[in-house]
């Protein structure tokens, strides 16, 4: 068949044009190495302790490249995240101060993939980004007049905007955009709004800014950023914090424009493993889940396998149980024998508008260690076997630790304690809600309460102070802290800095409690928190736990060790908290497995503390009791503080006012450490839960 | 026979008109790469990559390096630099790295010198403390358990009853700061006039008591410009550049009028 010379033209020019599209390779595989050349003399060796250190700092942290921080007002670069973690003081949007009271080891900024940078240059109208009609809404949004409380409205409709999707207009299918993204695997290429030169440019900005502050000995940086994504229908989140341990990384970030699914995440940070970086993903806020972080089914809703679990593990070792959103440790109605279940509880999705439910079953750290132990029983693997860490979340760029320093995450939304719900509203804050409900169809977001009238609560009162994420390691270098990442062996603060030790194994009896080598010879003789401990046919293990609290904080009122199990037989779950060891010398009564009240309070109108009580540092060798040999089965260690003032009450005094009703007057400050998993023989049953649609074979 | 050549000289401006409004100015098409330009962007490939590149490789270099003159050379035909706010910004951006620039890589010992000493406490490094300890929890009766063991050690006992702590035995080279994070603000005055290799105390921390044995001790020190030169150099030339740049805008400032509208409402 011959052809017309039109037609050949047409290929021909239609091949040349795939040629030039195809010839520029964006792939997101692409690495480079953002490593800086310091030639700054070094006057400290690196010294490196075998028996570890506790390294505290925090793995997400938002700055002005967010989409959502821009939005919410807020002007600080990786670089002033960065001075914040080691000790500098850097301005708040409302105006005042963030200082640290005491540095941090490290620290990751992890702003968000999607739309890296994109809404600064939206807003900057001399950029070319700018000029596309849809930047409009975001010009000069934050000029210096316009940081403060009344853009409000304007900031938070913004912001649904943006999640939900009313800026992610495509070009249409023939547009060279939309082949150039086919071609490249580049979805976001196909967004009018997407620019892509911007977006490596922050994201190169952020990577040379880690680059710049790592000290090797003093401080570490990692580059990293947020994959946030949801569910396609229920809205569930599925945001994960993504660390990379060199200064080797991609070209950009993946994204959930990429993909929504966690799952070619994984593949993704499996391939680029195979090119010699490492990295990890760390999932947050399972409370405002609905459900879906741990599910019993994959994200497109096949069965879990074995070759799915290994993969989730391998590329998720960790879980950050706790953040300005709420902890998201247990929930009352999944424990309800636990006095301290209801702790900073959040229960709405996360960037649902209006807040909407999130319900609780397979949104909490403790049932998925109990559907990993389940899903293990059936022979497909245990894909939630992570450590656990603590962060913040903050998107000023500085975490607010401290209940009684607390300036909340989001800028200017939640920067007064009247946003944040703890005092009354003023008048003029009133019609002002009134106006934004009205104006964007909103529920309108007040209360009329007792004490007068507040925010609705259900929302920013929810939140409290963040957390630290605390790893054991040999020195304060990346590759030091990133293994013990990977080892699992952390533990999570919710903001203070105590300390933990927990250790497992068959001979710790005989190791003294008092003596200098007890680490050393707790680690020869068994194994570190975030480890499996395998089982010596019928023997019972014996735990050491070792508590040590933060100077500044609030001192410790109980060791608890929390187990979780399943019977060998059927596979149904069961949890107990033991207390273990106890403050002031009292002891733990049998029966009950609980301390007797050591008598701490607090005093409410001025945020005072017993004093008197309360132990500097608590340390036990502990057996469990109930011990089955042939369960699978979990123990995590949760110390507890003596109680102290929550941030809403502290708001509340500062404004010479009482607390609000219906919320907590005070909090136990807690830390958590890594499981370490009982792994009981093999058994020899033949397992077939579900009809045949689950592979009964090993 | 005048009238004929009228009108072919006329159809042919007519048709010279013609072609002129089909086919506009066509520029020299013609782009030169001079050896120079491919020498230095193989050797900056060569410095990032680590190695030559291949043939392949250089193709590609040279197509990348084409392919960007001729969209530079079609944006200019469509007058693309023209009220371009970018372009003004990285030209403005461009001139002033070249302001920059002006200044002599290799400023002289004695300037450099003279820098140094105007700025010293910059380059303070701070005294290091390296020590052992014996802690005593404060569960007990710390004090007079470290005074006990204080004495013990005075005597020569081999066997002192103390307890692990926490954050651990061995510090070394750390700072008056770092220490007073290990063990708290009022620990550090245990440092003042420590003995070296002399077990002293008992010290309060927020824990407990502590015996202190300083192993070694580096004072705090101005490092000898020497030392320091390389960093001393490089804030010297940051801060001269910033001062390169501002003392060119006012230099060239008073040379331009500027005229606005006073009555502007927006």
């Amino acid at each position: 068949m011959k052809l017309s010379k039109s037609s050949i033209v047409l290929i021909v020019a239609l091949g040349l044009y795939l040629i030039y599209m195809f010839g520029q390779s964006e792939s997101s595989l692409e690495i480079v190495d953002f490593s800086i050349d310091k030639s700054k003399t070094q006057t400290a060796s690196i010294t490196s302790n075998e028996d570890r250190n506790p390294y505290y700092g925090d793995l997400h942290v938002h700055t002005s490249y967010s989409f959502d921080a821009y939005v919410f007002g807020i002007t600080a670069t990786p670089d002033d995240a960065y001075r914040y973690a080691k000790g500098e003081g850097i301005k708040h949007p409302m105006g005042y101060e963030m200082k640290l009271r005491e540095p941090l080891d490290f620290y990751a900024v992890t702003d968000h993939g999607i739309f890296l940078g994109m809404v600064n240059a939206m807003a900057d109208t001399t950029t070319k980004a700018s000029q596309n009609p849809l930047a409009k809404p975001f010009h000069n949004l934050n000029r210096p007049e316009n940081l403060n409380d009344a853009s409000f409205g304007q900031r938070a409709n913004l912001f649904s905007s943006i999640i939900g999707g009313n800026i992610v207009e495509q070009y249409p299918y023939w547009h060279p955009r939309v082949i150039k993204a086919w071609l490249t695997k580049n979805s976001a290429l196909a967004l009018k709004v997407f620019d892509y030169d911007v977006h490596k440019s922050a994201w190169a900005d952020i990577a040379r800014a880690a680059e710049e502050h790592n000290d090797p000995g003093k401080f570490t940086s990692f580059i990293g950023y947020e994959f946030t994504s949801s569910t396609n229908v229920e809205g569930g989140n599925l945001h994960r914090n993504v660390i990379f341990n060199s200064s080797e990384a991609p070209i950009r970030p993946w994204s959930r424009i990429d993909s929504i699914n966690p799952e070619n995440l994984w593949t993704w940070m499996d391939k680029l493993r195979d090119k010699g970086v490492d990295s990890l993903a760390i999932p947050h806020n399972s409370n405002g889940s609905n459900g879906q972080m741990f599910e019993m089914e994959t994200f497109r809703g096949y069965p879990i396998d074995n070759a799915y679990s290994e993969k989730r593990m391998r590329n998720e070792p960790l879980v950050e149980i706790t953040q300005v959103k709420g902890t998201s440790e247990t929930h009352p109605l999944l424990s309800p024998d636990d006095d301290w279940a209801d702790f900073e509880i959040m229960n709405k999705r996360i960037g649902s508008r209006p807040p909407t439910y999130s319900m609780p079953a397979g949104g909490y750290v403790r049932d998925a260690y109990l559907r990993g132990l389940r899903l293990e029983w059936t022979r497909q693997g245990n894909p939630y076997k992570f450590g656990l860490i603590g962060s913040s979340d903050s998107h000023t760029g500085a975490g607010a630790y401290d209940e009684n320093n607390y300036w909340s995450k989001v800028g200017l939304l939640d920067g007064t304690a009247m946003a944040r719900g703890s005092v009354p509203l003023s008048a003029d804050r009133v019609s002002m809600l009134i106006e934004y409900a009205e104006e964007y169809r909103q529920p309108l977001s007040i209360s009329e309460e007792e004490q007068g009238t507040y925010t609705a609560p259900g929302f920013f009162d929810q939140w409290g102070a963040a957390g630290l994420a605390v790893a054991w390691a040999e020195e304060n270098t990346r590759d030091s802290i990133f293994a013990a990442f990977k080892r699992k062996e952390t533990f999570a603060t919710t903001g203070t800095r105590a300390a933990v030790r927990f250790f497992a194994g068959y001979d710790m009896q005989s190791i003294d409690l008092n003596s200098e080598s007890l680490i050393k010879e707790a680690y020869a003789k068994g194994v570190p928190m975030g480890a499996d401990l395998m089982a010596e046919g019928t023997n019972s293990p014996d735990f050491i736990v070792w508590a040590q609290r933060d100077k500044n904080g609030s001192p410790l009122q109980r060791i608890q060790i929390i187990k979780g199990w399943i019977d060998p037989g059927n596979s149904v779950p069961h949890e107990i908290v033991y207390d273990v060891v106890c403050s002031d010398g009292l002891s733990v009564d049998p029966v009950t497995n609980r301390c007797p009240d050591n008598g701490a309070r607090v005093n409410i109108n001025d945020c005072s503390i017993t004093q008197g009580v309360g132990s500097a540092e608590l340390k036990a060798t502990w057996s469990d009791p109930d011990f089955e040999p042939k369960a699978k089965s979990f123990y995590y260690v949760r110390v507890l503080e003596n109680p102290t003032c929550r941030w809403s009450t502290w708001d509340a005094i500062k404004a010479g006012l009482k607390p609000r009703a219906g919320l907590h007057q005070t909090i136990q400050e807690r830390a958590w450490t890594s499981p370490i998993w009982y792994v009981p023989p093999k058994d020899n049953l033949d397992i077939i839960p579900l009809a045949g649609s689950v592979s009964a074979k090993d | 026979m005048r009238k004929r050549i009228l009108i072919f000289l006329l159809v042919g401006f007519l048709i010279y008109l013609i072609d002129i409004a089909l086919n506009p100015e066509e520029d020299n098409k013609d782009i030169y790469i001079s050896d120079q330009e491919l020498i230095s962007l193989i050797s900056a490939w060569k410095s990032q990559v680590g190695r030559d590149p291949t043939d392949e490789e250089i193709v590609k270099i040279i197509n990348n390096l084409v392919e960007e003159e001729i969209l530079y050379r079609e944006a200019l035909l469509l007058g693309l630099d023209k009220e371009d706010r970018i372009i003004k910004r990285r030209l403005a951006q461009k001139i002033t790295f070249l302001k920059q620039e002006t200044l002599p890589d290799n400023p002289n010992q004695d300037v450099l010198r003279q820098f140094y000493d105007e700025h010293k406490e910059k380059y303070f490094i701070k005294p290091v403390y390296s020590f052992t300890h014996l802690f005593f929890t404060k569960e007990t009766d710390s004090l007079a358990r470290s005074i006990k063991a204080l004495n013990d050690l005075l005597a020569d006992k081999k066997s002192i009853d103390s307890d692990p702590y926490l954050l651990g035995k061995n510090f070394t080279e750390k700072t008056l700061e770092e220490i007073a994070r290990n063990f708290g603000n009022s620990f550090i005055i245990a440092f003042d006039d420590m003995e070296l290799n002399k077990w002293s105390g008992p010290f309060e921390s927020s824990f407990g008591h502590h015996l202190v044995l300083l192993k070694d001790y580096r004072d705090g020190f101005y490092p000898s410009f020497n030392e320091i030169r390389d960093q001393v150099l490089s804030d010297y030339l940051t801060l001269n550049k910033e001062n390169a740049v501002n003392q060119y805008i006012n230099n060239v400032k008073s040379e331009y009028r500027i005229i606005i509208n006073p009555n502007l409402k927006f």
